[in-house]
């Protein structure tokens, strides 16, 4: 064979195969971000566990396995009950919101800490966050997989 | 907002240290001074995207040489439009690595590799075909790249200012009476171009409103079904055994297949119908899961397209065609037994870029090859192969948007992808579809890929959308409001 | 623990559920199109490329230079000039070569030789898919083969004058090697005016508009009543099935010839017996004076299955294999039940002369003077000798079709008909067909039309009787009798004669 046609053939069949290439190489993102998404759904989102408690309510070492959203407050009809004078009946919010949780304060009185901080609306949590509503306190941990 | 310090992460120890990182160094430093955040895969899989294209470009430059009868010289076709190209998309990564946005690293290489198989094409078809003003100066191939530059832009742009969907998820109506309104000045001020009424001109600028149409469109049905999408479910009108959707929630959709029929009537352009009917169909059963809705959708389709087949001659002799191409090979046969036999040519490995048909004797066998049927031209130089690897890359795009909006924080931001995933792929489809007969033809752009500023733009900005989309980390969805106040809250990840 | 405001009825399922599905759909939409990709890619490849209207055929038709076309001596009767386009366009060097050679052009396409030969003329021989693949690739990228026939243009353009303006076809071809000299058809066209891009559309309706038919090709595709030029055909069926010898006679023939004979009610008639009175003719007189009763006695003492099977032996009931496409030829429409396709005696005996729904085109006929000419042995026609471009040549070597009759009964048979054209008696059928100096054999033929119209004059024949070197058939369109075709005929052999006897 002509070594010029026999180049273009190599040539031509290198695009055909980078080609594939890109394609493999999108796969395997997808694949990861595939298993990485596996693991999510079913379990919990994550941890609340309390790190210190001065109430009957929760007590120290509970640990809640969360949910999209999860209340706290003194109300009853909370997802975490507070039962604590200090906390308000509605006193703040955990919302898991694409893949990062958040956390909001609803107007409460005495307010929300978090990381030590007084919690002014809304504000992003990493895991290992420490937060406290009333005298209670907790910490953010990731989800058991 | 709190002060916690940065640096507590590092970027390679998987998703939830880039969760932590990202929101660790947007806390740090405040929305002014942003922190680049380096895009490993994006980079490995465009330098991958850059390898390709430069050698499909030698291998076109090298294959054209020789037709010519000049002895073997590896050669890049056009290195100047390369180079600008490949830059252009080398800009757009460092735009979002400079931005410092968790968005998706999978969709801007994708996207640059169709787009740059495209540039490929035009630079092999000959380069008179554009047919403007400012396509002749510059040629077909130099047109479509200044016009790939603009699309990167607008994609790199989108994915790097747009923060908040508020300006697309509150003022839905607004869209949809911009849409119509484009639609309405079409209609008024439009040309008429191979049988249909396509383009709008104004002044030096012209363009197929369609091709934005369709976004518009997705905005609008992504805020309406997210805003109803409760009720939808919720309750029904029973008429006999038929389920209908709420009554007064029907409007709207009426109204949409009103939209799509006047299309047809008024512009004749059945792609951008069959297109936008699909992907209303398919939202409104992302939205309501209801298979009743997409049945009734279907038996309204199919009356509307037996009444366009009675009274449209176009709609019945592109049937026609379409049922019986080789019986008039030579008239209306035409267009689609050249495309077929283009891809017969091109068999499993294909001819080689630049060894067409075309290049025999200059002539161009498909008149509207380089917007209607790029995918006959690719058909015939790469192969069966090359087509199975640009429709997995289409793949890819409605793979990555369709997840982009499952991982979508609220059911607005998750129609919205879901839309605009599918406007590239449903658009794909009903191009392709046509191009090997399995469906009528009907003239519509193979997205990223067909010749024209319309479609590489309004591509650009479902991409564009689709990137900003993806970074959950910055812009939190409205509130979510606690338990027992509020009507509903997304549907995703309830156990 | 969750957190949610459900109204009545049913609350929305999570959207994940309904992308999810809705990613399924588009994956099965894009695996119809992968399938629909392979199936015309892999499964049609083959037919769709085979096509004639492959662009990559048509294309290099328009930018290759054709090769040229020659006739015997050389002359050349096709070659191709630019036209002020930049495209070469096809001359041609007589309209009398219209039939033979078609047209070759950019707009209306191609038609005969030009047609059947255009992988070749054009250079785009797909026989060899990788040659064909590098010729991609080379500078030369098509290679045009010129092509030399067997046709002799001053024998075709004398055939083409002869006829004049009637309608009707002359072939002549050398019955030792089935080379053809001559295939005319009348009325011609003006394939170069087709051919010439400027004055396609003129030249190309008048064509199409005239009502003498000339894109016809009427040599090769033509169907004509034979009459009594068939009765070779008969002779060989009958003689060769030995259901007669050269010396039958039939008893009953002389009575019959003033009343006619009565087969089933059906009444055949002669018109000799004026000069043969009550003489009982033996083979070779009946083919002298040409006698109906005779060959139709013979042709139902054949019996209908035998003359069917030797008249397909002769080429009749299929297309004769050619270098341009041919009709078929038919003895009986068949159908019927009475064997061989016939319906009953009456139809049988007639076809045996050469009426009822026999059919034939004149390189049939020729064939059939060919075969007996030739010993018995049927050459397989051919007009393509050679073959020759950058690549080579190649010369088509003469091919034997089939071996019809003995070399016997083929001089019997030969005898008869030089008998029919020298004879006393003969010679009052085919005045003007003998050529002075060269022994002629033959046979004419009035084929009786339906209604008033004028019958086929009809000549088939050879020369010289005793070792022939040239076969002929000449028919002319509603010519009246065979005082038409015979002398045509006798005109072209001398010519022959006076160009290549050595």
């Amino acid at each position: 064979m002509d070594p010029a046609v026999a180049i273009v053939w190599i040539l031509r069949l290198t695009f055909l195969v980078l080609l594939y290439a890109v394609l493999v190489g999108v796969t395997r993102v997808l694949l990861r971000d595939l298993r990485a998404a596996a693991r999510e759904p079913g379990s919990a989102l994550g941890r609340l566990v309390v790190i210190a408690s001065e109430v009957a309510e929760p007590r120290s070492a509970t640990v809640f396995d969360l949910d999209a959203v999860a209340t706290v407050g003194r109300d009853v009809n909370n997802t975490i009950v507070v039962d604590d004078p200090f906390a308000s009946a509605e006193h703040a919010v955990l919302s898991f919101r694409g893949r990062a949780w958040y956390l909001e304060d609803l107007a409460s009185t005495n307010g929300t800490y978090l990381n030590g901080q007084r919690l002014d609306g809304l504000a992003a949590l990493a895991y290992g966050d420490e937060l406290q509503v009333g005298r209670v306190r907790f910490r953010l941990e990731r989800p058991r997989s | 907002m709190s002060c916690r310090l940065a640096g507590s992460g590092s970027d390679s120890n998987g998703p939830e240290a880039d969760v932590l990182s990202s929101i660790a160094h947007r806390q740090a430093s405040g929305w002014l001074g942003i922190r680049p955040r380096f895009r490993r895969r994006e980079l490995g899989l465009l330098v991958l995207v850059a390898v390709a294209l430069t050698v499909g470009s030698v291998s076109l430059g090298t294959t054209r040489e020789l037709l010519a009868g000049e002895p073997l010289r590896l050669q890049v076709a056009q290195p100047a439009q390369l180079a600008v190209y490949l830059a252009a998309l080398a800009v757009a990564h460092l735009a979002q690595v400079l931005a410092g946005r968790r968005t998706d690293q999978v969709l801007l290489p994708t996207v640059g590799l169709l787009g740059g198989i495209g540039l490929l094409l035009m630079e092999r078809l000959p380069q008179d075909l554009a047919g403007s003003v400012f396509g002749d100066a510059l040629g077909l191939a130099g047109a479509q790249l200044i016009w790939l530059v603009l699309a990167i832009a607008a994609i790199a742009v989108l994915a790097v200012v747009v923060r908040s969907d508020t300006w697309l998820r509150h003022y839905k109506y607004t869209w949809a009476a911009a849409g119509i309104g484009l639609l309405l000045l079409t209609f008024v001020l439009g040309q008429e171009s191979n049988g249909a009424l396509l383009t709008l001109r104004l002044g030096p600028i012209s363009g197929q409103p369609t091709e934005l149409l369709k976004v518009i469109l997705v905005v609008f049905l992504a805020g309406y079904l997210s805003e109803f999408r409760p009720l939808l479910v919720e309750q029904s009108t029973r008429i006999g055994p038929l389920q209908l959707p709420p009554l007064p929630y029907l409007v709207p959709m009426v109204t949409m297949l009103a939209i799509a029929i006047g299309i047809v009537v008024i512009q004749r352009d059945l792609g951008a119908a069959l297109l936008l009917f699909t992907v209303f169909l398919g939202l409104v059963y992302v939205a309501t899961t209801r298979i009743s809705y997409v049945l009734i959708g279907l038996v309204l389709f199919v009356l509307g397209s037996y009444v366009a087949y009675r009274l449209f001659g176009t709609v019945r002799v592109r049937v026609d065609i379409w049922l019986h191409p080789f019986v008039d090979a030579s008239g209306d046969g035409y267009q689609i037994v050249q495309s077929l036999e283009a891809f017969a040519r091109g068999g499993i490995l294909g001819t080689g870029l630049g060894n067409g048909l075309p290049s025999v004797g200059g002539r161009l066998p498909i008149p509207a090859i380089h917007t209607d049927f790029p995918l006959a031209a690719l058909g015939e130089e790469l192969g069966l192969a090359g087509i199975l690897a640009i429709l997995g890359l289409y793949l890819i795009v409605i793979e990555r948007g369709l997840r982009i909006a499952t991982a979508s924080a609220d059911d607005f931001r998750a129609l919205l992808a879901t839309g605009l995933s599918m406007v590239v792929g449903v658009q794909a489809f009903i191009i392709a579809a046509g191009n090997l007969k399995l469906i009528p033809l009907t003239g519509i752009t193979l997205p990223f890929i067909s010749y024209g500023g319309s479609s590489l733009t309004a591509n650009a900005v479902v991409v564009g959308l689709l990137l900003a989309l993806s970074d959950q980390g910055v812009e939190p969805p409205p509130s979510p409001r606690p338990a027992g106040r509020d009507v509903h809250w997304p549907g995703r990840r309830r156990p | 623990m969750g957190t949610r405001g459900t109204g009545p009825g049913r609350s929305p399922r999570p959207i994940g559920v309904g992308i999810v599905r809705l990613w399924l759909v588009l994956l099965a939409a894009f695996a119809i199109l992968a399938a629909g990709a392979g199936y015309w890619q892999v499964l049609r490849a083959q037919d769709l490329v085979d096509r004639a209207d492959d662009p990559l055929l048509v294309a290099a038709a328009r930018q290759t230079v054709r090769g040229r076309i020659f006739d015997r001596s050389g002359t050349v009767l096709a070659t191709s000039r630019w036209g002020p386009d930049g495209e070469p366009y096809r001359v041609y060097a007589s309209r009398a070569l219209a039939p033979v050679l078609g047209y070759a052009s950019s707009i209306y396409g191609t038609s005969g030789l030009e047609q059947a030969y255009d992988a070749a003329l054009s250079g785009v021989s797909s026989s060899d898919p990788i040659d064909a693949l590098l010729a991609k690739f080379r500078r030369d990228r098509f290679r045009p083969e010129d092509l030399t026939l067997s046709l002799s243009l001053p024998l075709q353009q004398a055939a083409v004058r002869l006829l004049g303006t009637s309608r009707g076809a002359v072939v002549m071809l050398d019955p030792r090697t089935g080379a053809v000299l001559v295939l005319a058809s009348t009325p011609t066209f003006d394939a170069g005016g087709i051919a010439n891009p400027g004055t396609a559309r003129a030249a190309f309706s008048a064509a199409a508009a005239d009502p003498g038919q000339p894109l016809l090709d009427r040599a090769t595709q033509g169907l004509y009543v034979p009459g009594s030029v068939f009765k070779i055909v008969t002779a060989i069926a009958a003689l060769g099935s030995g259901a007669i010898t050269p010396s039958t006679r039939y008893a009953q023939q002389p009575a019959a010839e003033t009343s006619g004979l009565l087969v089933s009610g059906f009444r055949v008639r002669d018109g000799h017996h004026l000069f043969t009175g009550s003489e009982e003719l033996d083979f070779a007189r009946a083919v002298e004076v040409s006698c109906n009763i005779y060959f139709a006695l013979a042709g139902l003492a054949t019996g209908g299955a035998e003359m069917t099977a030797w008249a397909d032996r002769l080429g009749f009931g299929a297309p004769i294999p050619f270098d341009l496409p041919t009709a078929a030829s038919q003895l009986t429409s068949g159908g019927g039940s009475f064997g061989g396709g016939f319906r009953d005696d009456v139809e049988l005996a007639n076809a045996a002369y050469g009426q009822a729904e026999t059919l034939a085109t004149p390189l049939q006929m020729a064939l059939v003077a060919a075969a007996v000419a030739n010993d018995g042995v049927l050459m397989r026609p051919q007009l393509v000798t050679r073959l020759s471009g950058a690549g080579g040549v190649t010369e088509i070597a003469p091919q034997v079709w089939r071996e019809v009759i003995s070399p016997d009964l083929a001089h019997e048979i030969a005898a008869a008909m030089l008998q029919a054209v020298e004879g006393p008696d003969g010679q009052r059928f085919t005045a003007g067909a003998a050529v002075p100096g060269v022994p002629t054999a033959g046979k004419s033929g009035t084929a009786q039309l339906d209604g008033s119209a004028q019958p086929h004059s009809w000549f088939i024949g050879f020369a010289p009787a005793t070792h022939p070197q040239v076969a002929i058939a000449v028919i002319v369109e509603q010519g009246g009798g065979s005082t038409r075709a015979s002398p045509i005929a006798g005109q072209l052999l001398a010519q022959y004669f006076a160009t290549f006897r050595p």
